[in-house]
């Protein structure tokens, strides 16, 4: 998991909604609970700062990314991500809310550029060549 | 006429000492107020890697040629709206640290003449350029004065930095944090 979109989006899912813990059952088998919550916590915040100082272009990119590492359709991809905006509970718990306004301003402006990029551009109607009259009266025809 | 300015001068004398006396009283109250004043202004000076992105025109050039019309205005609206945010945030929290540093900083600093000078002058910058800020960004958007976005940020590090020392003996020593993550 090299992207920090990716990376923010899972320390998030290792945080229980209700209490707010991070939990991995395998750093916490290996060290305790408690530390292994503070490190997620920790890399959760290391990984929110990196992803603040992204220009969009590069968040257009990660967006891509996660998509195809993600395996969803991109009009199911879009489309839930403009609507459900998922990454709005990705934050950190202690962040600062104009920090998080910036990154939610940033994501939402790279899904629109995302989805104008893949949305297919429908071909230019056709110029059929036009008829001369001979070909359009029946009667002219058979005179 | 002298029996007056003796007089005149013993009354300001009392004056001033009633008013250096009244300063520890309500000290306290004054010292939890700047220590919260302190931490918002340190919450809210947002970080040098989103003030270099906010003084930055890359984005707004990509937005403007990649994005769609409604995209472009969302995000130059919404980066306008965060920005003065920002900005009233902080004039707001330099005002509170201005009035502890007015009031009760003297009693609890060791702090000389040209010190406090110095010091005021660096809140008359930052409040001014705050203002000048808000009014430019207002309406001529972010992009309008990189430079004393840059400078606002730095002023304002400063003087939390300064604040901090001022408010140190508050500040019990953090207790040595055993970490037993090994590699």
């Amino acid at each position: 998991m090299e992207r920090p979109l990716d990376q923010l989006i899972y320390l998030a899912s290792t945080r229980d909604y209700n209490t707010g813990i991070y939990r991995h059952d395998g750093l916490s088998i290996r060290f305790s609970p408690a530390v292994a919550c503070e490190a997620l916590a920790d890399c959760h915040r290391i990984v929110f700062q990196e992803l603040l100082g992204f220009p969009v272009k590069e968040l257009v990119l990660q967006l891509e990314g996660y998509m195809h590492a993600a395996g969803i359709g991109a009009s199911e991809f879009l489309k839930s991500w403009s609507q459900l905006e998922p990454y709005r509970v990705a934050v950190p718990v202690d962040t600062q809310p104009l920090a998080a306004e910036f990154l939610y301003c940033n994501l939402k402006t790279a899904l629109a550029i995302l989805e104008t990029r893949l949305t297919p551009i429908p071909p230019p109607p056709i110029a059929w060549p036009r008829r001369s009259p001979a070909q359009e009266s029946p009667r002219l025809r058979d005179t | 006429m002298l029996y007056l300015l003796v007089g005149a001068l013993l009354v300001a004398s009392l004056i001033l000492a009633a008013r250096r006396g009244s300063g520890p009283e309500g000290g306290a109250e004054a010292l939890v107020r700047a220590r919260q004043a302190l931490t918002q202004l340190q919450a809210n000076l947002l970080s040098p890697e989103v003030i270099e992105r906010f003084s930055s025109s890359d984005d707004y050039e990509f937005v403007a040629s990649a994005a769609p019309a409604a995209a472009n205005t969302f995000f130059r609206r919404e980066r306008k709206k965060i920005m003065l945010a920002w900005i009233g945030q902080i004039r707001q929290q330099v005002h509170s640290l201005l009035h502890f540093h007015l009031g009760a900083a003297r009693f609890y600093t060791r702090s000389n003449f040209w010190s406090e000078v110095s010091l005021a002058m660096d809140f008359v910058r930052l409040l001014l350029a705050c203002r000048v800020l808000q009014v430019l960004v207002y309406f001529g958007g972010p992009l309008v004065a990189p430079r004393l976005v840059t400078a606002t940020a730095t002023a304002g590090l400063r003087i939390c930095e300064i604040t901090e020392n001022a408010l140190a003996f508050l500040t019990a020593p953090d207790p040595p944090i055993e970490r037993s993550i090994a590699s």
